[in-house]
């Protein structure tokens, strides 16, 4: 067993150098050390097992050696080495006694005489037996200690075999223990103290020896012992031979052994290039120069997570058929079949998106709540959706278009502020209170003290514009549809528009200075009188329709002037500025819609003869004889002397409801049902300059200050918009138009909001009318 | 008091005008988180009070409204020096005493002291002569049209002479008699071609202003028109103008001076109250003018952006104080020749200011009638009105407001003649 044992420790350390020395060669020198005889006398046996084991467990070192393209002739050459070692492989029981000899050399006789039966087969040298002899006189190498259970005590001659039990055991005993016989060892005799003394002054070597329990003797320890102890209490190392300084031995050492596998000369074809080899570095040298493949790129790092919502697509190749997919919108809260409570629909929610048209729904989809996702349905819009994305590929195709990146506060064009174009009507001051019905219409004398509103309560009053005080009313039976003083300021006379057509001249009572009264009765004279004296057949003529007196009662107490009686509702009364013309407008009358009467010889004209389109309004230039038709589409501008047309304005507009001349002339302003405001420069273009579109609701009334450059439109949508409108005698500069103030108040009533302004003709104010039955003053 | 509060003090020196308070001028503490109230208490106690008088502070012409602490800071006064603080008998707030109810809205109204009436022109035409007690005492008709403005005229024991303007154009002198309550017209000025707006009577009641909507002021003597007959005969148009109001039958006067200038309505008038030869108007065309009468000469014209409504001039300051269609209250110095010499602007109002009336007893005190509804006091030394005087719920705009004496008469479309008792 044991030789075994120690057999293949051996083994084990041989293997180890073998694989360690990768250069075989050098591993001779750590066995020297140990066993120097040995190796020097064996090393080629030495060498065989290692190299045995090598074809197996160095192959990694023999490729370090050997060409990578190692031909067939290496591998026979390998082969051979191999039998070589083969043949060498009966000698390695041998080699390994003698490796077990020498390990056990120290030992006992009767393990010689074993080994000796083991040996007697083999062929042993002499020079193994001097070698033997040689270290059995070696005094100073101390036995060698194996690391096993009790291994030291099977070689010390021992007498008492109690065992390792503490002896005090026996301390009442005679004897100390048995022997290997099994009789008593009696204790030897111990002397006393003198004698102990005496013995260790006559012995000399007294003071080397110690007493051995076991053996109740002393024993006498010799130079060595002592040598040892000596280290130990000195802190040395016990082994008196032991370098611990030995010089380094570089079992891995860096030098490269070359120890070739083969004596064979090396083959021809390592010294010529390959050619294969030549191929496959140029194509790499081809695609290292066309750029295919970069030397020494630095390897780019790919993301671990890739963001799902990213901003941009991975950009691709820039095609001019190619556009981005449009991103899809992030999904919400209320897209979840569980959203949180505060996103689900109310009821009446629920009501008014099934009401809305499809194509108006905000969303095309309720949020609905399921408690599990288990318990949504599938998508009832499935096929739709899929059907509408087919239709939008087929129908809409994604397009290029060249878009220009402009910055929109750019286009604004550079608009003076609003504070620096006052002064201008920001508020509410007065209003007037008094009628029952919306005020479609109502005037401004022209110095501005008094107003007279019409309503469709059926009156007429008359106010006070600073106090607010309704100073007169009129009571007509008919709805009052226009309503117009007499621009002239020497004249104190209104006219008003009632009912089915019925057109009256008044004088307010009262209002007006005597000098005012009395040139205003001339007026009405006059042309009664001028009336009296044409002919009758002529005046038929002349007259489409009559101009009645009023009786005497009328004429006295509500100042009741003349009566026409027009066939149809006039909508617009408009006066000449100069006070002796006014032009009625009466849609319904086909040839007679537009009129134009005068006071001075009551007489009245139609001057069209035919009229395209349905007149809206009319206006008489302020200055010149010229005179604006508007038809629903057109502003048409007629010469009156002349007779002609002059020119045709196309606003653009689906529907003019109002138009205003500027008191310059040269500059038109058109309102229109379907909420556009249009400015027209006469001079310019018959195209609109200007088109601003800012109500919500249809334009009921333009107007324009006749002194401030100030302009404003009315809407159904309750608010008055002030504009500053600035005109400029340059006719190279381009009148100035800025919003500057939105007037809101009247309320909206049945879809009709403001439905008359008009400006104060000296001072910044406004006046509007509305449907809530409200006459407001601004100021 | 003083020791009680551990904060800040600053050493103050009260100082009065008023003798009857006076105190020690010495330099005393107090600390400086006192406000009004608490300086008054200090004053009251110095004067030894029992019932305590409330005080108005002022520092640099600067009515107190803050504490003292806050004040410095604001005007970065520094607290180591002795502040000179003046303090002034405070005007309580203004406390209603009656109110006359008439049948249409008051376009105008006007106390005198002497007599003990109160004057008001309505809508409804009539001019009202009112006793303290709330009694009408005398309607006057006449007038075909709304008064727009009545005047107090010269007064003796026994007659009072009013005058009133009214939207027919013309003008009606008035004679009530205390005695028996009777009233005559005395005579009847035309010559306006426009609602008179405003009527202003001098000091010397020698003459009396009228303004009209026919941009003119006319400047009429008060004597008996017969005794100017001679100059009216020469005057063609005035003739035709007798012709046509034949049927009347009271004296008409026409002879007056007339002072063109303005290029739209005049809204008031008034005289200066040492110079009975200068007028100030205001008007529509944003102007306020004074006139030289008797040469009748545009002497000064001061511009602002908005309509004037209403000129008053303080008796004590001679400020002339103008209520405006912007709402604000503008204060000029007629003395100053710049175009524009707005001293002050008083802001607080939400509608026109229609009316303002200085107190009669006060040269910094004001009061003022607005379309919003109130009637604010004023005190020119502080941001923003004392007190507003305002009836709950109501929109009915003011028309006028008079001060006379202790009362703060005002009226419009609430057809009420309201009194207020404001003492200063």
């Amino acid at each position: 067993m044991r030789e075994r044992r120690a057999t293949t420790g051996f083994k084990v350390a041989g293997i180890a150098t073998g694989k360690s020395n990768g250069a075989k060669s050098s591993r001779k020198e750590p066995i020297k050390s140990v066993n120097p005889k040995q190796t020097a006398t064996k090393p080629k046996k030495r060498a065989a097992p290692a190299q045995e084991e090598s074809d197996d467990d160095l192959e990694d070192f023999g490729n370090v050696e050997i060409d990578i393209n190692s031909d067939e002739e290496d591998e026979e050459i390998d082969e051979n080495d191999a039998e070589e070692s083969d043949n060498e492989v009966e000698e390695f029981p041998e080699d390994q006694s003698e490796g077990e000899e020498e390990d056990v050399a120290a030992d006992e006789n009767e393990d010689e005489d074993e080994d000796d039966d083991y040996m007697a087969g083999d062929s042993l040298d002499e020079e193994d037996w001097n070698e033997e002899a040689k270290i059995s006189q070696r005094p100073t190498k101390l036995p060698e200690i194996e690391a096993n259970y009790d291994s030291d005590s099977s070689t010390e001659d021992v007498e008492n075999t109690v065992g390792n039990v503490p002896m005090e055991w026996y301390d009442d005993f005679p004897h100390i223990g048995y022997d290997i016989d099994g009789k008593r060892v009696l204790r030897p005799a111990k002397g006393d103290e003198l004698e102990k003394f005496l013995s260790t002054m006559d012995d000399p070597d007294s003071w080397r020896s110690v007493s051995v329990d076991k053996e109740g003797k002393d024993m006498v320890l010799n130079d060595e012992e002592l040598d040892i102890i000596r280290r130990i209490q000195g802190g040395d190392i016990p082994d008196a031979d032991y370098n611990p300084y030995e010089p380094t031995v570089e079992w891995f050492s860096s030098k490269k052994e070359v120890m070739p596998l083969s004596a064979a000369p090396e083959p021809k074809r390592r010294f010529i290039p390959s050619k294969w080899e030549a191929k496959k570095v140029m194509k790499i040298v081809r695609a290292i120069r066309t750029g295919r493949i970069v030397p020494r790129k630095p390897a780019t790092e790919k993301p671990r997570f890739y963001n799902l919502w990213g901003d941009e697509d991975e950009p691709r190749e820039d095609h001019i058929m190619h556009i981005p997919a449009p991103k899809m919108k992030l999904p919400e809260h209320d897209e979840s079949y569980n959203p949180p409570e505060e996103y689900l629909p109310t009821e009446q929610e629920i009501k008014e998106w099934k009401d809305l048209d499809p194509e108006d729904r905000p969303k095309n989809y309720l949020p609905t709540k399921y408690n599990s996702l288990r318990q949504v349905p599938a998508y009832g819009r499935f096929i739709q959706e899929r059907f509408e994305r087919c239709l939008d590929l087929y129908l809409a195709p994604r397009v290029r278009k060249n878009r220009l990146n402009i910055d929109p506060d750019s286009l604004i064009p550079k608009l003076p502020s609003p504070k620096d174009l006052q002064p201008f009507p920001t508020q509410q001051s007065i209003s007037y209170e008094g009628h029952t019905g919306r005020i479609r219409c109502f005037s401004l004398d022209p110095v501005g003290l008094y107003m007279i509103s019409g309503s469709d309560d059926q009156t007429v009053r008359l106010w006070e514009i600073s106090t607010g005080r309704c100073l007169n009313t009129w009571t007509f039976d008919g709805v009052i549809h226009s309503i117009a003083w007499n621009p002239n300021r020497e004249l104190c006379l209104f006219a008003v528009s009632v009912g089915h057509g019925n057109v009256t001249l008044i004088t307010p009572p009262r209002i007006g200075s005597p000098e005012q009264i009395s040139l205003t009765d001339e007026y009405i004279q006059q042309g009664y009188a001028a009336m009296s004296t044409a002919g009758s057949d002529d005046k038929e003529a002349r007259n489409p329709i009559p101009w009645v007196k009023p009786n005497a009662a009328d004429q006295e107490k509500l100042g009741y002037r003349v009566h026409l009686s027009h066939t149809q509702a006039v909508k617009q009364i408009t006066w000449h500025r100069k006070g002796d013309y006014f032009a009625t407008v009466a849609p319904d009358a086909k040839n007679l819609a537009v009129l134009i009467h005068q006071i001075t010889k009551y007489q009245t004209q139609a001057p069209f003869r035919k009229l395209k389109g349905l007149v809206q309004r009319v206006m008489f230039h302020p200055t010149k004889p010229l005179f604006f038709v508007a038809t629903q589409l057109y502003v048409r501008v007629y010469n009156l002397m002349k007779q002609e047309l002059i020119k045709t304005l196309q606003s653009g507009v689906k529907w003019i409801s109002s138009l205003d001349v500027h008191p310059g002339g040269d500059n038109v302003i058109v309102g229109s049902y379907d909420k556009r405001l249009c400015w027209f420069d006469l001079d310019l273009s018959a195209r609109p300059y200007k088109t601003l579109r800012y109500h919500s609701q249809a334009i009921r009334q333009v107007t324009f200050h006749r002194r401030y450059p100030l302009f404003a439109s009315a809407s159904d949508d309750g608010s008055i918009q002030i504009f500053h409108g600035m005109v400029y005698n340059d006719l190279l500069q381009n009148p100035l138009i800025v919003p500057v103030k939105i007037l809101r108040g009247h309320q909206v009533v049945n879809s009709l909001g403001v439905l008359d302004i008009e400006f104060h003709p000296t001072q910044p104010w406004i006046v509007s009318s509305g449907a809530d039955h409200s006459l407001r003053l601004w100021t | 008091m003083a020791e009680t509060t551990e904060s800040e003090q600053v050493q103050v020196r009260f100082t009065t005008q008023q003798q009857q308070y006076a105190i020690t001028e010495s330099a005393i503490f107090v600390p400086a988180n006192f406000k009004r109230y608490g300086l008054s208490g200090i004053v009251n106690h110095l004067l030894g009070n029992d019932k305590p008088i409330p005080f108005d502070f002022l520092i640099n012409g600067e009515l107190l409204r803050t504490s003292l602490s806050q004040y410095l800071v604001a005007n970065n006064v520094s607290s180591e020096n002795v502040i000179s603080i003046e303090y002034v008998e405070s005007m309580l707030p203004p406390t209603p005493v009656s109110a006359f109810q008439h049948d249409d809205w008051i376009s105008s109204v006007k106390g005198q002291q002497s007599s003990q009436l109160f004057l008001t022109g309505s809508y409804d035409s009539m001019v009202r002569l009112w006793n303290m007690s709330g009694e009408c005492v005398a309607t006057l008709e006449g007038h075909a049209d709304a008064v727009k403005s009545v005047a107090f005229g010269a007064a003796t024991d026994n007659e009072v002479v009013v005058y009133s303007t009214s939207l027919d154009q013309t003008v009606i002198a008035w004679e009530y008699s205390l005695v028996d309550s009777s009233y005559r017209v005395l005579y009847q000025c035309k010559g306006h071609k426009g609602s008179v707006e405003a009527v202003a009577v001098d000091q010397t009641k020698k003459k009396f202003a009228t303004a009209s909507a026919d941009a003119t002021v006319k400047v009429w003597g008060v004597k008996d028109p017969s005794e100017e007959q001679s100059i009216e005969f020469l005057d063609i148009k005035n003739k035709k103008r007798r012709k046509t109001d034949s049927t009347e039958s009271h004296k008409v006067k026409s002879f007056c001076q007339t002072l063109n200038g303005h290029v739209g309505p005049v809204t008031s008038v008034i005289f200066d109250n040492k110079d009975s030869n200068i007028v100030y108007t205001g008007g529509w065309d944003h102007s306020i003018r004074s006139w030289d009468v008797e040469q009748q000469v545009n002497v000064t014209t001061k511009n602002c952006e908005k309509v004037v409504l209403d000129v008053a001039q303080s008796n004590q300051s001679k400020m002339v104080a103008t209520g405006h269609g912007d709402k604000i209250i503008r204060i000029w110095d007629p003395r100053a020749d710049d175009a524009i010499a707005v001293s002050m602007s008083l802001t607080g109002h939400t509608n026109w200011v229609s009316s303002v009336s200085w107190s009669p007893n006060s040269e910094y005190t004001l009061c003022s009638g607005s379309y919003d509804s109130t009637v604010r006091v004023w005190d020119i030394r502080s941001k923003g009105s004392l007190f507003t005087i305002q009836e709950e719920d109501k929109k009915d705009k003011i028309y006028s407001v008079h001060w006379d004496g202790d009362k703060i008469l005002s009226g419009g479309e609430d057809k009420k003649l309201n009194i207020h008792q404001a003492k200063i």
